[in-house]
């Protein structure tokens, strides 16, 4: 019976077994060696060249721009969507009826193909576009929306918020429904209505959401690919370079399959570490208001 | 807020007015795109209501314009399609069969593998984008279907959402099919997937939409332009066809739709299976 029930086990789980052996092992010890190589995905042959990607890594332009625009992003994004699903998410909260059609509603926009998405945006913002001859006759404004260094980012961060913020706020709207009715009970007794309650007492219980929305916002930054690449293709002068758009163009561009996996590695390492800190200050204000 | 006691039936008619408004800025830029997709020509991005509808720019997307030849939109859109069922029905298929092994068949090495997972689960793909286009050419499976399908025929998020499911469902009942003279498979589909409908449906539609959306993987290993997926098909016309942008509407009508669609439809149990996922 046992017996069977192992052998059963093994045969049920080994899809999952051999996809890994090949899908991840196998690349996995691959990607280790080749980013000490300097192999370039067509000759035959290549060189160990110990740590030199790493170090190259370290004076190239693009890879230092792609490190620097991450934290742009990162400082642009995560206020726009932590505050953005946080509004969605009372708003769904505050409904007496209707709730789940609004969840539902205020998802749809998680549906949307990056690339479409960036179709729209470009015609939005295309020079003729009813908002920009508004902007032009009513303010004088003239303004060039995907040149700048720092529109360009913002535009593509608002992007990805108006994508993700229906999706965090239902994660917002479970931890609004597990306050206990007790707690706002209580505070009543003491004073705190309104504003004051919302500030003190129900941002305080929703940490639990507040950490998790904040740590997938923070890691969905390093993996920043279509919205760039299809809107701005990484300019202006490398302003929305990401990560991701620097692999692909060393690996798959440049053809430097070697430095592309050094560079991958680094910033796996990044985003590790990034989310770390993240992570530690989160706990920290989360302790502060008596959650471990 | 505050203070709005004894004004409730006023403070609930504002909300809803407040969230209506909301819904209608959230799915704007589909409206948009609908509206591009069917305006005119010299109204495309000038106007935001055009003065009349039209089909041309579906036209000219499936049979060409004035020196331009039409690309097969239809071809790519089957593609996705295909490409896109296939891999999130395997998903599916090994996700419940081992996330049932690993919750139900108490086997050695059980705790192992659930521990490889999550460690998976964590660990950047990113460095693997590299080697896995390699194997993929030296399995000689570039610009075939199985380049795109096979990658992404596991996934162990869906692994990991069936294991803690599964671990939840009583184990008497499961004994006593078991009794019955069932076998293991037949318990999977008689008693256990019955039992999770609301999670197969969530775990369905987020694979389905990931898949639907992927553009990199897609874009590295297929190259004729007959193999290409509607969404990187649509990627690399953009950049020389952004002087039509009414048929680039029109392309990301035909790209959104399917999956709007198949959401809408599936959105009943939305809220409810989504409390289990966001546990």
């Amino acid at each position: 019976m046992n017996k069977s029930n192992a052998r059963l086990g093994w045969l049920f789980a080994s899809p999952y077994l051999i996809y890994s052996l090949i899908f991840f092992l196998f690349p996995l010890l691959w990607a280790t060696y080749l980013a000490f190589t300097n192999w370039n995905l067509i000759a035959p042959d290549y060189e160990f060249v110990g740590i030199q990607n790493f170090i190259q890594a370290f004076f190239t332009d693009t890879v230092r721009a792609a490190f620097f625009v991450t934290y742009k992003f990162l400082a642009m994004f995560v206020p726009i969507v932590v505050a953005g699903a946080l509004f969605l998410a009372v708003l769904i909260h505050s409904l007496p009826k209707f709730k789940g059609l609004f969840s539902v509603a205020f998802f749809l926009p998680y549906l949307a193909s990056g690339v479409a998405s960036a179709i729209v945006v470009n015609g939005i913002l295309s020079y003729n576009s009813p908002f920009n001859i508004w902007l032009r006759g009513t303010f004088g404004l003239d303004i060039d929306w995907l040149g700048s260094a720092i529109l360009a980012p913002l535009i593509i961060a608002l992007m990805m918020a108006w994508k993700f913020a229906g999706y965090y706020a239902l994660l917002f709207v479970a931890g609004l429904e597990s306050i206990p009715k007790e707690i706002y009970e209580a505070s009543a007794i003491d004073g705190a209505v309104g504003w004051k309650r919302f500030w003190h007492i129900t941002l305080p219980m929703l940490y639990p959401s507040f950490y998790t929305v904040t740590i997938l916002a923070v890691g969905l930054m390093f993996g920043i690919f279509t919205e760039p690449y299809v809107l701005t293709g990484g300019g202006p002068d490398l302003a929305t370079h990401t990560w991701q758009l620097e692999i692909y163009s060393q690996a798959f561009e440049r053809l430097n399959a070697g430095f592309g996996t050094a560079i991958a590695v680094i910033n796996s390492v990044v985003t590790f570490g990034s989310i770390l800190v993240f992570r530690k200050i989160l706990e920290k204000w989360g302790a502060k208001h008596g959650w471990e | 807020m505050p203070n709005m006691v004894g004004n409730k039936p006023l403070k609930t008619t504002l909300l809803y007015i407040l969230a209506f408004s909301v819904l209608i800025v959230m799915v704007s830029p589909y409206l948009f795109m609908v509206l591009g997709s069917l305006s005119p020509w010299d109204e495309v991005d000038r106007r935001i209501i055009p003065t009349e509808l039209t089909l041309r720019s579906y036209e000219w997307l499936f049979f060409g314009g004035e020196g331009v030849l039409a690309r097969p939109w239809l071809r790519a859109l089957f593609n996705s399609l295909f490409v896109t069922l296939s891999s999130t029905v395997l998903m599916m298929a090994t996700a419940i069969l081992v996330g049932y092994s690993l919750a139900k068949l108490k086997f050695r090495g059980n705790r192992l593998i659930n521990n490889v997972i999550l460690f998976q689960m964590f660990y950047p793909a990113v460095i693997l984008l590299i080697p896995l286009f390699l194997i993929i050419r030296y399995l000689g499976l570039y610009d075939t279907y199985w380049a795109m399908i096979l990658p992404k025929a596991v996934n162990l998020w869906a692994i990991f959402m069936y294991t803690n499911f599964f671990r939840s469902l009583p184990d008497e009942l499961l004994e006593a099919a078991k009794m019955d003279g069932a076998s293991q498979l037949k318990i999977v589909w008689k008693v256990v997937l019955p039992m999770s409908k609301s999670i197969t449906t969530i775990i369905f539609l987020f694979l389905f939409m990931e898949r639907w959306v992927e553009l990199l993987w897609d874009m590295l290993v297929v190259n004729s332009e007959n193999m290409l997926t509607l969404n990187v098909l649509l990627a690399q016309m953009f950049g020389p066809y952004g002087g039509y942008p009414g048929p680039m509407y029109a392309a990301s009508v035909l790209l959104t739709m399917p999956i709007l669609v198949l959401f809408i439809i599936f959105s009943k149990n939305f809220k409810n299976g989504m409390q289990f996922v966001l546990k």
